[in-house]
């Protein structure tokens, strides 16, 4: 059973990902985007990781590739015509051809890599208890610098984007 | 995790050990509670508000400096060591002497004034935090909330497109570092935490646990992998060659309190996380094989590219960020050298403390040169500076001196330390490159000093073309004699100071 999940989940995310990569239409690309997130989402609920897989759909899906669909649609970027594969230039050919073998030798002789002891391995953050645990006792400090860092982007969109109509509203 | 294990670590969050930070992150909220508060007329209150409150904290500070050795707080995310109080101290300063600078510079633009103070007090207190960090979540967290502060500030002067211009490139370099030290980072905590490996542990990111790891397997491929990224992120942050690019166009476009805080406080920032990384008793110290090379190559790269660049600029601001550049070198010989010798460590930081003070005496005198276009400052503008205004020459002087490192300024004690040290590490051939940098420097740092001093004949132009500057006020008058008097003195008489800095 366990198999036939990661079967659907990964050939779904595969398939997805060379759509975002293959798709002339950018809108149709990000949807294909959202398709392999959602996959590999699925990967990670058969590996037990249920908190990894709700924050990459709500994070991942729903706020980032929302975000680069409204880009696309304001910027209304069209398909161009691909580049004929002779004015590729040859550094990126032959990095892509390494990185494609790489790829394949990883995947041939994945049997021989060993594989920790399950049984050994701390599950810290894989269930949403002991993540907020976490949080708010050893991380505590770095939480509350977040809460600086999105006050100062914040102002910083503001300063760096409002509209000043005449000198009353500078002080 | 039990209900005690829970207590246990909340109890480990020992809120008054990071009190200094609390100060600053309370003020900048104050600060933008009186912006709501006050009535219009009396807004002009605020910024004495931030610097009174940034000396008060300094203040605190240094009476109550007391050097607790390696004491862990918040779980093991900060450590309090001697050099974590003293780049505390070191950042305190740095604000100070911005919002002095700001002060000036502000008043020419048509913007809002309280939300520049409120991001620097808030980079202040995490570059503060940042000097502390002992695990990778809190260097991460607070290297990111300086970046994006620092980004802000860059672009801050919107009106500029040479302020815009430097933000945007300065946030796509950013990013792209960042990115390239959480790469690091996050194969560092996977290698670490791999069980099939010896010594490996449940908490990779601590840098003891780490270091512990690390000593363990020597020649891992993916722990050195990962090295390799971390000392490439940080040097983005440093302006190290080849991560150096960003450096010219920013520090132009960059307001100049900004390109002060810039050139002095961020570059610090960097340089305090490469020590307690790299550093003896770091967590990198095991990998010396491959961080030793990395390093020294990066630091004669630096010291030669940075000052062969600046030969040839004449806009100031560019060329005090490529010879700004070339400290970097200096520094990054002083980390080189602190595995092998006891006073390096000592060495970088007189010598961060020495580029803190000749910094801001130039910074100094540059805002009050600049005219109302902030990116435009010429070498060309210093002409006659002698005769308009012979107190912001002669500190003008004293501040380049000491960056050149001319005896007996502070500059040159500095450099000397940070010499001893390397010739103690056995660095020799890096000191030959790195004297052969110092000789590039006087030709363009005293290029600077003749355009102030001495009468050349320019082309008759278009007077307009020369921005009048800004008259200095008293309390910068007072704090610029101060900054070009510690110069001297420091380099005459280092005394306990120096004692205490170089042997600790």
């Amino acid at each position: 059973m366990a198999d036939v999940l990661f079967n659907v989940f990964a050939l779904l995310t595969v398939i997805a990902a060379a759509g975002v990569v293959l798709n002339r239409n950018a809108v149709n690309a990000s949807m294909c985007l959202l398709l392999s997130l959602v996959g590999v989402a699925g990967l990670f609920v058969a590996l037990d990781a249920y908190l990894l897989a709700f924050l990459l759909l709500l994070v991942y899906a729903g706020a980032i590739v929302a975000l680069f669909l409204f880009i696309v649609m304001l910027l209304d970027a069209k398909g161009d015509v691909p580049a004929p594969i002779h004015k590729i230039p040859l550094l990126a050919r032959i990095m892509a051809f390494a990185l494609v073998t790489v790829g394949l030798i990883s995947f041939f002789t994945r049997g021989r890599i060993v594989s920790p002891d399950l049984a050994t391995t701390p599950a810290l953050g894989s269930s949403l208890k002991l993540y907020a645990y976490q949080l708010f006792t050893i991380y505590l400090l770095p939480v509350q610098i977040l809460g600086f860092l999105l006050l100062i982007a914040m102002l910083g969109v503001i300063v760096l984007s409002k509209k000043f109509e005449g000198m009353d509203d500078i002080k | 995790m039990t209900l005690e294990a829970v207590k246990f670590a909340a109890a480990d969050n020992l809120w008054s050990a990071i009190f200094p930070e609390l100060l600053l992150g309370g003020l900048a909220l104050l600060l933008l509670a009186l912006e709501i508060l006050l009535p219009k007329r009396l807004h002009a209150v605020i910024p004495d508000v931030a610097a009174a409150g940034v000396a008060g904290t300094l203040i605190g500070m240094l009476v109550n400096l007391q050097f607790t050795t390696g004491a862990m707080t918040f779980n093991g995310l900060l450590q309090h060591s001697t050099g974590g109080q003293l780049m505390r101290v070191f950042f305190l300063l740095c604000a100070l002497l911005v919002f002095l600078l700001a002060r000036v510079s502000l008043a020419r633009q048509p913007m809002p004034r309280v939300e520049f103070y409120h991001i620097v007090l808030v980079v202040t207190a995490t570059m503060m935090l940042l000097a502390q960090s002992n695990n990778f979540v809190m260097l991460f967290v607070a290297l990111e909330t300086l970046t994006i502060g620092l980004y802000i500030l860059v672009a801050y002067f919107r009106t500029s497109t040479a302020s815009l211009e430097a933000g945007l490139k300065y946030l796509v370099m950013g990013a792209l570092s960042s990115g390239l030290l959480l790469f690091g980072i996050v194969l560092l905590y996977g290698v670490a935490g791999s069980p099939s490996l010896p010594s490996h542990t449940v908490e990779p990111l601590n840098y003891d646990e780490l270091g512990r790891f690390l000593a363990g397997n020597p020649h891992n491929f993916l722990a050195s992998l990962g090295i390799a990224l971390v000392l490439a992120g940080i040097a983005f942050k440093i302006g190290a060659f080849p991560f150096q690019i960003w450096v010219p166009d920013v520090y132009q476009g960059a307001p100049t309190p900004v390109t002060a805080f810039l050139a002095v406080a961020s570059k610090a920032a960097g340089f305090a996380v490469l020590l307690g990384l790299c550093g003896p008793g770091g967590p990198f110290a095991s990998y010396g094989w491959l961080v030793t090379p990395a390093l020294t190559a990066m630091a004669a790269a630096t010291i030669l590219f940075g000052n062969l660049a600046a030969l040839t600029q004449s806009n100031v601001k560019r060329l005090i960020g490529l010879s700004g550049v070339s400290h970097a070198g200096f520094l990054l010989l002083g980390v080189v050298a602190s595995s092998a010798s006891p006073h390096a460590i000592g060495a970088v930081y007189f010598y961060l403390f020495a580029y803190l003070i000749a910094s801001f005496t130039v910074f100094g005198v540059m805002v009050h040169v600049a005219g109302a276009d902030d990116s435009d400052q010429q070498l060309d503008h210093y002409a006659g500076l002698a005769r308009r205004n012979p107190f912001l020459a002669t500190v003008l002087a004293v501040g380049l001196g000491s960056l050149a490192g001319i005896p007996p300024l502070a500059g040159f004690m500095g450099k000397f330390l940070i010499f001893v040290a390397a010739f103690e590490a056995g660095a020799r051939w890096l000191l030959a490159v790195a004297a052969v940098g110092v000789v590039i420097s006087i030709y363009y740092y005293f290029g600077w000093i003749k355009a102030a001093f001495f009468d050349t004949w320019v082309p008759p132009t278009d007077p307009a073309a020369t921005p009048t500057g800004t008259p200095p006020g008293r309390t910068v008058k007072v704090t610029l004699a101060v900054l070009a008097l510690l110069s001297i003195g420091l380099g005459f008489y280092q005394g306990p100071l120096g004692q205490w800095l170089t042997l600790r």
